[in-house]
This record gives C-alpha cells, sequence and structure tokens, in this order.
C-alpha cells in the first residue's frame, strides 16, 4: 500500500517532483513509464527514502514520511527505509560478500536473525530461481541475469512491504523469464506492492498490471495497463507511446 | 711564515672546548685544539688550515684524506691503533661523572651499574669504550649538549665526559653536580694516517718544544684545563697513560644490533598504528567536516606532509620540554613517526574511500543499516581493500624512516651502524649484517602484504574460483 500526496522534490534549485500524487493498492506490479529525466528515478529514491524532499508526504505500509522528516537522520526515517527494498540499475552488489552473504548480511546485522536461519531462507529463495549453486561465489564471478537476480533476493529478504526496481531492462531477459516474473507476482499476490520504472513500455506490458506516465516532473495519468495503452487520456501520453515501440 | 699547509680535521658541532664556532666572531672558530693545531703547525713550519668534519666518521675522514692529521680531543685507542698512527700525548685528561644535583643515588659508575642505570656519553670515545668494556649500559649521544639536556630534563640519570668536556656544559649547570672526583688518565694525540711515519716524527719533536716551551701550558691555562698532572709530558721519558682498549666481538656485536633491531621494530609498529588509527578522523573530518575542521585537518595534513620528518623529530625532542612535556627518545620517535604518517594515511584513505561509490551506502541504508553499521560492515571492506597497496607502501617506508631517531639518540639500528663501524671501522662488515637485518624485517612484511591483497582481490573478483561452478 503506497500512498503519495503532494510530492514535490528539487535539487539545487531544479524542480524534480511538482505535486505528484499515487494511490497504489496492495497485490498490483505498477510500471511507470516517461520519457528519460523526468523523474522516475527521483519518485523511487523519494519512496525508499533516500532523498529528501520539499513538499507532501509518502505513506508506505503504514508508515508516513513527512518532508520535515524525510532530511533528518529520525528514528522515523529508518524505520521508513526499512517498508521498502530497492534494486538499482546497476545492481550494486556488496562486491566483497558472496553470493549468500550480500542476501543475509541485513537479515543478520539489521533484523538480527539467526545466521543459519537466514541462510536457510537465503537457500531457499536462491533455489527458486534456480541460483543455488552460485551462493559461494561473488558478485564479479556472475552474469547480468544472475547478479539482477541476487539484487531482488537481497531487497526481499528484509520482507519489505513494496519493492522498487529501477530500470530493470539492463538484464532485461531473466526478469521476464518465468522465475523471477513467479516471484514478483507471488511476492504482489501476499499483499505487497512491486513499482518498476522503465522508459521500456514493450518491456513493462509483460509484468505490469498497472502503467503510470510520468510528465515533465509530475504524474500526468495512471490506469491499468490495457486501458492506459489502448486508450491514453492525455496528449503527451499519446504522444510518449507513439514513439514507443510496443511490439 | 707561511709555508706548506697543515690540514687538521676536527668536529666543531657540540664541539667547545676543543673546537667550535667562537661565539664572538660566528666568522671563525676557537677552542683550545683549535689554538694547539695553530701553534702546532707554527712550531713545524707550516700553516694550519681546519676541516670541519663529522666526529663520528673522523678516521674514516682521514683514510680518505680530507685532511692530514686528526686534532680534536683524540684519545689512543687499541682499535683506532689498528688504523692511525698516534703522536705523543700533548694533554691528559680525566672523566667526571655528572648527575642531577638533587639525585642522591649515584656517586660514582659503581653506582650505575648496581641500580642497573644507564650512562650518558658520547659516542666513539674513550668513555663509551670505557663503559662497554667495564660492562656500564650506555647511551651513546652525538655531542655533549645532548647528553647534559637529557640529564637534566631526566630522560638518563647520569652523564660521563672528558672534564674538558663537562667543564664547559655542565659545571656550571645548577641543576647539575659532580658525582665523585675525576678518574681514570687518558691522553689526548694527534692522529696521523698510517704510512706518515716522517710526519708523525715532525709532530712528536713539535709537541715536546710546545710542551717543554711553555706554549702547551700558555694554551690550557686560558681554557682553565691546566693542572700539574700535565707536567709529566715535559720529561723525556713517555708519559704514563693508559690506552683504552676494545675489540669488537661480533656475538656481543650481534646481541647489540639484534636489540637494535627490535627497537626499530617497535619504532615501526608503535607509529604505524598511531598512523593508521589517527589517520581516520583526519580523513573524515577532511572530507566530511565542517568549514572550520575541515580546515584544521588540511592545516594539520599540509603541515606534517610540507615539513621534513627529521625537523618534526627534533622539534618534538628537543622544543616540547620547553613547555614541560619531555618524552623519552623512543617515544618521541613513535608519536613523531606516528603523526607524521597519520598524515599520509588519511590521503590513502580519502581516496580509498572516495573510490567506494555512493550507491553502495545507499543500498546499505536501503536495507535498514544506519551509518556507523553500513560504513563497518560495507563500505569499510571496499575501501580497505582498495587502501591496502598503498599503506604497504607508506609501511616499508616508515621501516626505513626509523633510520631518522639516530638524530634522537634512539638506539635503533642506523643508530647501532653508525656506532658499531664507527668503533671498528668495518663499515662494509656490519653494513651488510645491517642490511641483512632491514631485510629480515621487510621482506617478510611486504610477503605477507602481498597474500593478503591477493586474498582480498580474488575474493572481489573471482579470479580464483571460476571452476566451482558445478
Amino acid at each position: 500500500m503506497i500512498t503519495i500526496k503532494g510530492l514535490s522534490a528539487s535539487m539545487q534549485g531544479a524542480k524534480l517532483l511538482n505535486g505528484v500524487d499515487l494511490e497504489l493498492k496492495p497485490g498490483r506490479i505498477l510500471g511507470v513509464i516517461g520519457p528519460s529525466g523526468n523523474g522516475k528515478t527521483t519518485l523511487l529514491m523519494c519512496l525508499c527514502g533516500l532523498l529528501p524532499f520539499q513538499d507532501g508526504s509518502i505513506t508506505v505500509g503504514g508508515k508516513t514520511l513527512r518532508a520535515a522528516d524525510s532530511a533528518t537522520r529520525s528514528e522515523l526515517l529508518w524505520e521508513f527505509r526499512q517498508k521498502s527494498g530497492i534494486v538499482f540499475q546497476h545492481l550494486h552488489l556488496f562486491p566483497h560478500l558472496t553470493v549468500l552473504g550480500n542476501i543475509v548480511e541485513a537479515p543478520v546485522h539489521v533484523n538480527r536473525v539467526p545466521k543459519a536461519e537466514a541462510e536457510r531462507q537465503a537457500i531457499a529463495l536462491l533455489s527458486k530461481l534456480g541460483i543455488e549453486q552460485h551462493r559461494d561465489k561473488y558478485p564479479e564471478e556472475l552474469s547480468g541475469g544472475e547478479q539482477q537476480r541476487v539484487a531482488i533476493l537481497r531487497a526481499l529478504a528484509m520482507n519489505p512491504e513494496v519493492l522498487l526496481l529501477d530500470e530493470p531492462t539492463s538484464a532485461l531477459d531473466p526478469i521476464r523469464s518465468g522465475d523471477v516474473r513467479r516471484l514478483l507476482q507471488e511476492f504482489a499476490s501476499t499483499g505487497h506492492t512491486v513499482v518498476i520504472v522503465s522508459h521500456s513500455v514493450r518491456f513493462l506490458k509483460g509484468i505490469a498490471d498497472q502503467l503510470a506516465f510520468m510528465g515533465k516532473s509530475e504524474m500526468v495519468e495512471m490506469n491499468s495497463t490495457s486501458e492506459l495503452l489502448e486508450n491514453p487520456r492525455d496528449e503527451r501520453t499519446r504522444e510518449f507511446l507513439r514513439h514507443s515501440e510496443l511490439n | 711564515m707561511a709555508g706548506p699547509a697543515l690540514r687538521w680535521g676536527a668536529d666543531p658541532s657540540g664541539g667547545a672546548p676543543y673546537v667550535f664556532t667562537d661565539p664572538a666572531n660566528p666568522q671563525s672558530y676557537t677552542g683550545f685544539d683549535y689554538e694547539f693545531a695553530e701553534a702546532l703547525a707554527h712550531e713545524m713550519g707550516m700553516k694550519a688550515r681546519f676541516v670541519a668534519t663529522d666526529w663520528e666518521s673522523i678516521v674514516a675522514s682521514l683514510q680518505r684524506k680530507e685532511f692530514d692529521v686528526i686534532i680534536d680531543g683524540f684519545e689512543p685507542t687499541e682499535d683506532r691503533a689498528r688504523e692511525v698512527l698516534f703522536s705523543k700525548p700533548y694533554y691528559l685528561f680525566r672523566l667526571q661523572l655528572t648527575v642531577r644535583k638533587n639525585d642522591q643515588r649515584i656517586n660514582s659508575l659503581e653506582d650505575c651499574k648496581k641500580l642497573g642505570i644507564p650512562v650518558g656519553t658520547l659516542v666513539n670515545c674513550a668513555s663509551s669504550r670505557l663503559l662497554d668494556e667495564g660492562g656500564y649500559k650506555s647511551v651513546g649521544y652525538q655531542d655533549p649538549v645532548g647528553a647534559y639536556q637529557d640529564l637534566e630534563l631526566g630522560r638518563i640519570d647520569a652523564v660521563v665526559m672528558d672534564v674538558a668536556g663537562e667543564m664547559f656544559y655542565a659545571r656550571k649547570n645548577p641543576k647539575l653536580r659532580a658525582a665523585g672526583a675525576p678518574f681514570h688518565t687518558g691522553a689526548y694525540v694527534v692522529g696521523i694516517r698510517k704510512g706518515d711515519a716522517e710526519l708523525q716524527k715532525k709532530i712528536n719533536v713539535a709537541i715536546d718544544s710546545l710542551s717543554n716551551n711553555g706554549t702547551t701550558e700558555k694554551i690550557f691555562r686560558k681554557w682553565e684545563l691546566w693542572n700539574n698532572e700535565q707536567l709529566s709530558l715535559r720529561t723525556e721519558k713517555p708519559a704514563e697513560y693508559k690506552v683504552t682498549k676494545s675489540s669488537f666481538n661480533w656475538s656481543e656485536g650481534l646481541i647489540k644490533l639484534s636489540k637494535a633491531a627490535l627497537v626499530t621494530v617497535l619504532i615501526a609498529f608503535g607509529a604505524m598504528l598511531i598512523a593508521v588509527v589517527l589517520g581516520i578522523p583526519l580523513a573524515l573530518g577532511q572530507s566530511n567536516g565542517g568549514a572550520a575542521l575541515r580546515t584544521l585537518c588540511t592545516i594539520y595534513i599540509e603541515f606534517f606532509r610540507g615539513t621534513p620528518v627529521l625537523v618534526q623529530l627534533l622539534f618534538l625532542y628537543f622544543g616540547l620540554p620547553v613547555i614541560g612535556i619531555t618524552l623519552p627518545g623512543w617515544l618521541t620517535a613513535v608519536v613523531g613517526l606516528g603523526l607524521n604518517y597519520a598524515a599520509y594515511e588519511s590521503q590513502v584513505y580519502r581516496t580509498a574511500f572516495e573510490a567506494v561509490p555512493a550507491r553502495q551506502w545507499q543500498v546499505a541504508y536501503s536495507l535498514g543499516m544506519r551509518p556507523a553499521q553500513a560504513f563497518r560492515r560495507i563500505i569499510f571492506p571496499q575501501a580497505f581493500r582498495i587502501a591496502l597497496p598503498p599503506m604497504t607502501n607508506d609501511f616499508v617506508s616508515l621501516f626505513k624512516d626509523t633510520s631518522t631517531a639516530f638524530a634522537i639518540a634512539v638506539w635503533e639500528l642506523a643508530t647501532a651502524y653508525r656506532e658499531l663501524a664507527n668503533a671498528t671501522q668495518s663499515y662494509l662488515g656490519i653494513g651488510l649484517v645491517v642490511c641483512v637485518y632491514y631485510l629480515a624485517m621487510s621482506l617478510p612484511l611486504a610477503h605477507y602484504a602481498h597474500k593478503l591483497e591477493q586474498r582480498l582481490q580474488r575474493k572481489s573478483t573471482g579470479i580464483l574460483s571460476s571452476g566451482s561452478d558445478k
């Protein structure tokens, strides 16, 4: 469950987000589309509490972060950050830890889960994606697709309410492949939410059940995937879709 | 009359009252040996030409023909007899033990031995050899000033020195007192290169006539060093004085070198510990601090990187006592080198931390980590990997820089080399042994660091384990 009200963020005088509103029910996979540089990544960074914003509020899983709290190192901010997990475009796995180490790092050292228990859960997740044989390898020994799976599992291991994926098309195949998609859908179906940001409509079409279009710094429209693609209401959406490869 | 030149060598730094810069006329020198050399050359129909040299290596400089004779309170010793010819003595000296005025424990060298107190003295002279021979603990100094200053500051508890030096540097100091009477009669002679027997003969004739015609007496009376004992030099019979014994015992020498090597290791590790720890706040302050803190850290770093470490050590050793902080030499070396290298380590850390992508922090935060935890578990291990090779380099340099501690009378390996080599004239043999010691310390270090680097490198790049895919 995500609620965004009047979210405005700027950096060094440049307006990145201007009064964005959004409401997303649990169990949904939302795709956010729009041209590059329109604030999609900024929206994700605000959603997981990594970027201070100047106005509005964000509620994730019952925790509300207001603009004033977003810039301070408050207890609230730490709690808010744990409500969502993020997978960056370039993944940023911890290079000094093994696959297993990457996944159990936060559960063991933040949530104080016993190491054996955390590893058992991590191995179960790894085998769900068919990469448990790589558990003792280091990130650089993996292919891009394998690294992406590990990054998703690292975020999921903290059991967040929301999973955020930024431009996952760099490792496009795995995210569309059956097991990763099933994992995300299973995650959503248990009352969680997934938000995927991408400039590729073709990619999101296959996985998102809702789509939102972002114009310059603002949320233009949001609808079910099929509705938005077939009957875009705003001229800017139509313009963007015309220039996107859909098939 | 100006005949051929008699080039004579002496060390004028801290050389009073033998040869030293004339305070009334800093362009020229003065001292009883200066006046004696002038008189000697005059007597021989020659012109005295003074060559300033370094006391510790004075015999080696004579051999290199930088000058023709040594006139610098030079005592006949067995080891020197192998290298140089001695003239007849022109002055008989005694040794004097000095302690602090309020120290009632010590009244003789025997007291020092009983109490296990090391005795400060000049390196490479009769008193140092006497102490070694008698089995007393000793601390070698380059000049009397340093020795008496350390005595006054309490870094050492006793100093033994020729009466001439003692008179000039210690007798007027109200904080010091002479312990017991002067002892051990030795002689000052002129040192001449082996093979210059002709010159030796001429000098002996000149010394005899200077003694007999009262010129010598006039000079030493002027310096308040005359006593009736000197009259024995006037007779035709050879005067009685003791030749200080000295022979280099290799097994003892190796023990001394081993001890010095241990000091070197302790200084290096102690200083590195300070540098590694202090470098962290410096790096953090410089990259994350407020404007004031940033400026302070930058000043610190640029100061220590921009001035020679030798000057910093001298400053700490001689400067700090002025404001009431007196550290022993070894601790000064540890602290001084530690402060110096902290400046370098801070730059290594800063570069290493900047090389870790900012996204690594963000990922750690998104997983719920606090800054301290993210730093410790995620950022530090990655930065450490980047910092390790330059840190290893610095540590090896630090090992070598411990040799600067010789300037503040710390008995580390380089000091030991200078002293033992000067005492035995075996620069080559002992030098090779010292190099072996340095290598025995630095090679394992470099090897271990290299292994560690490789291990960490494998971890992150997977060079090794590519075959483990089942």
